[in-house]
């Protein structure tokens, strides 16, 4: 991999490192035929950043694949690096956009070294080798596409907005209607709500570029990302598209600079109620069995049929979703649920995460299901889930060592080991491919393996679409 | 300027008086130096020489050549004290160590003699202040024994491309490596650290490059947490002049210009790292 950065893009790679750097440690590199990919996650995995500069960002890009092989083959090299030590290279962005003329990034698999070399004014050239570690993609599972509510904003409107709250605030709640979008800070767990200062700031839809709010929602995300994703949009003063849907579902806020990159980042939200999903995911496990097949099918029709019906039917969905109601049938449940999966063509994140739930549920309420219809159970919501398998592996043993553990010690009041945190994002939705154990896990299941192909054949699929 | 007429009776005793408009002219350069708590003062007929040293490894002097004096004058041969720097400089900016426009501090700076401490009268606007500083008995100070014939190679620059490598130095390296030679790639700055080495090449043809005068390739190790207190002096400096000796001893003489327009210089002397002692001598 060779390319050279001209000295105008060097603000725009800079900073965005800079971006990078406040989500993850690590830095993803991957030399892609269509441009660079740099990627990042955080620690607690509720965060994922992709830049994507495409050839023609830079003054000359070679993406490093033989000729011969196709683009798809594992030949190229994909590497990590602390992202601490490539923030050393543009440590001072007043002093790289004052001197340095052209950056050239090579990737030198005999010396191991990821080289960045700066050609800096009065002939100075700075050069650091960085140690890097080969690994796989990262690749989190999203998509922009399919969202009913989208707003394009200014990214000084933001700004403005976000620089109202306190420095300490963890999360702030997005809260939208067609007549008014409204940022509010979020206050967890405090015992006395008087105690603590909100601060709420209500936008004009007017404001917007653009604003299409198809579900009334509110999402809680955290502030720091969106901080770090502001701080690049200000830079690049372009403007920042919001995609989303409800709560428990990732935001994916994005930067389009015509063709010369691309800035996506998923947060997650805050998933509010977790009882429901759990009866729900409990009840549908038979159905979904038998349904799989059709089910890519059948939510492409539906998505079809209009838009409008999808989203009142969302409403009611995210209704339920936060003031669960337990008394309701499991039946109806079950329906909604379906609706919620069709509606997600790509599968949603929250689900698989509150996987483990249900299944500590079932050991604990109804012993009647041993172990192995709950691993049957289990593969199946992962089907659903059928473009993320990708990211599930951790999880899934995870999970079914969970369940093991409650159906031998049947103690109602075990702590279950691995259950997610009671609070906060249970979203966990990235992983690296071809983790292979969580293949071999999935094999398991007869339509496991198949799932992994058909990651890629939907992302596809909508983007004609689109 | 009511400093300069006053006492002109009771200062015959001092072995040492000094007098200037502008006290920041002393305490910047002063400032240069300051990465240790105490210094040695060296006073002479020429001008005062302030000298700090760490690890036995350091050494930094800062000249203050009689001529950025509006008085100055010393009755002994030399004079030698040691002095708290810290509490000598928060003395000299206690009026404030920014400029403004039109404001200047005099001062008025006495020594008695062996034993004395060292008096600091600072005038602004009419406002007066005593300061009294302990002397204390001086060390003996490093002798490195630089000489320019023994010098190998030699190069003046501009400061100004030499302090972004120097701000930007990563601290995770032990070490800070010289490389300067006749050939590609003339001098280059290396650094070792846990994320990966990082090199800075500065060609001989570079505009920022006033000087060069290298006859053989030489490599030296210095220790980083020793040369890093210099970017104090490089951040004053216009010009910078980097010497290596025949046994891998660093001289950096930095050329500073006070806001008299006046030329003051402060040098920094460095010990090769141990590793590579006599390696190529």
């Amino acid at each position: 991999m060779k390319c050279v950065i001209p000295g105008v893009n060097i603000k725009v790679f800079g900073r965005a490192i800079h971006a990078l750097s406040k989500i993850g440690e690590e830095l993803y590199i991957e030399p892609l035929a269509h441009g660079l990919a740099l990627r990042t996650v955080n620690s607690s995995r509720s965060a994922y950043a992709c830049f994507l500069f495409s050839p023609t960002f830079f003054q000359h890009y070679d993406d490093g694949t033989p000729p011969i092989s196709d683009q798809d083959s594992d030949d190229a090299i994909r590497c990590k690096i602390a992202i601490k030590s490539c923030l050393t290279v543009f440590k001072s962005m007043s002093n790289v956009e004052k001197t340095v003329e052209k950056c050239q990034i090579t990737l030198n698999v005999q010396k191991a070294r990821l080289v960045f070399k700066l050609y800096c004014k009065h002939g100075i050239v700075k050069t650091h080798n960085l140690a890097f570690i080969e690994c796989e993609t990262l690749q989190a599972v999203f998509s922009k596409d399919m969202c009913p509510n989208q707003l394009t904003a200014q990214p000084r409107l933001l700004c403005d907005t976000v620089i109202n709250f306190q420095s300490n605030q963890e999360e702030v709640s997005l809260i939208v209607s067609p007549e008014k979008i409204t940022f509010k800070n979020y206050v967890d767990d405090e015992p006395d709500p008087s105690k603590v200062v909100h601060t709420a700031l209500n936008l004009d839809p007017d404001e917007f570029d653009n604003c299409q709010i198809g579900v009334d929602t509110d999402i809680t995300f955290c502030l720091k990302e969106f901080r770090a994703v502001l701080a690049f949009a200000e830079i690049t003063a372009m403007p920042l598209n919001i995609k989303f849907e409800t709560s428990g579902r990732p935001i994916v806020l994005s930067i389009d600079a015509d063709s010369a990159f691309e800035a996506n980042f998923v947060l997650a939200t805050l998933a509010e109620s977790h009882s429901q999903t759990g009866n729900s995911s409990n009840a549908t496990t038979q159905q979904r069995t038998a349904s799989t097949g059709s089910r890519s099918y059948a939510s492409r029709g539906r998505l079809n049929r209009g838009r409008s019906q999808n989203q009142s039917n969302n409403y009611t969905n995210s209704n339920h979703n936060r003031f669960p109601d337990r008394n309701k049938s499991s039946n109806d449940a079950d329906l909604m649920d379906d609706d919620f999966d069709d509606e997600i063509l790509v599968p949603n994140i929250a689900r698989a995460a509150s996987v483990p739930e249900t299944n500590t549920k079932q050991s604990h309420t109804g012993k009647a299901f041993p172990p192995c219809s709950s691993r049957s159970s289990l593969n199946t919501s992962s089907q659903d889930d059928r473009p993320s398998p990708v990211i599930q592996p951790t999880l899934h043993q995870s999970v079914l060592e969970d369940v093991h553990a409650a159906d031998d010690d049947e103690d109602e009041d075990m702590p279950v080991p691995g259950t997610p945190p009671q609070k906060k994002f249970r979203s966990m939705f990235f992983g690296m491919s071809q983790a292979s154990s969580a293949v071999s896990q999935e094999t398991q299941d007869q339509n496991g393996s198949r799932s992994h192909r058909q990651v890629l054949v939907e992302d596809t699929d909508e983007e004609e679409e689109d | 300027m009511a400093l300069l007429t006053q006492h002109d009776d009771s200062e015959n005793h001092y072995v040492m008086l000094a007098k200037l408009d502008n006290v920041r002219n002393v305490s910047n350069i002063l400032k240069a130096i300051h990465f240790k708590e105490t210094a040695t003062l060296f006073a002479s007929s020429l001008g005062i020489k302030v000298t700090v040293e760490d690890s036995k490894c350091v050494q930094a002097n800062a000249f203050i050549q009689e001529g950025v004096f509006h008085y100055f004058n010393v009755k002994d041969e030399q004079i030698t004290f040691k002095i708290n720097l810290t509490v000598f400089l928060e003395c000299l900016t206690i009026f404030g160590s920014t400029s403004m426009p039109g404001i200047s501090t005099s001062l008025k700076m006495c020594y008695a003699g062996y034993g004395c401490p060292l008096v600091l009268v600072l005038e602004e606007e009419g406002v007066l202040t005593d300061c009294t500083i302990k002397t204390l008995e001086p060390d003996e100070v490093l002798d490195f024994n630089f000489c320019s014939s023994n010098v190998i190679n030699k190069v003046i620059m501009k400061s100004e491309c030499l302090k972004e490598a120097f701000s930007e130095l990563d601290m995770t390296s032990d070490v800070l490596q010289i490389l300067m030679s006749p050939d590609p790639p003339y001098f280059r700055l290396s650094t070792f650290g846990n994320a990966g080495s990082t090199h800075s090449d500065f060609p001989k043809d570079s505009d920022m490059i006033e000087s060069f005068t290298c006859t053989q390739t030489k490599t030296n190790r210095y220790k980083i947490s020793l040369l890093k207190p210099s970017v104090k002096a490089l951040g004053l400096s216009t010009r910078v002049s980097i010497r290596t000796d025949n046994r891998g001893f660093l001289s950096l003489q930095y050329m500073i210009k006070n806001e008299d327009g006046q030329v003051c210089f402060v040098e920094y002397y460095c010990a090769p790292d141990e590793d590579e002692d006599d390696e190529e001598s």
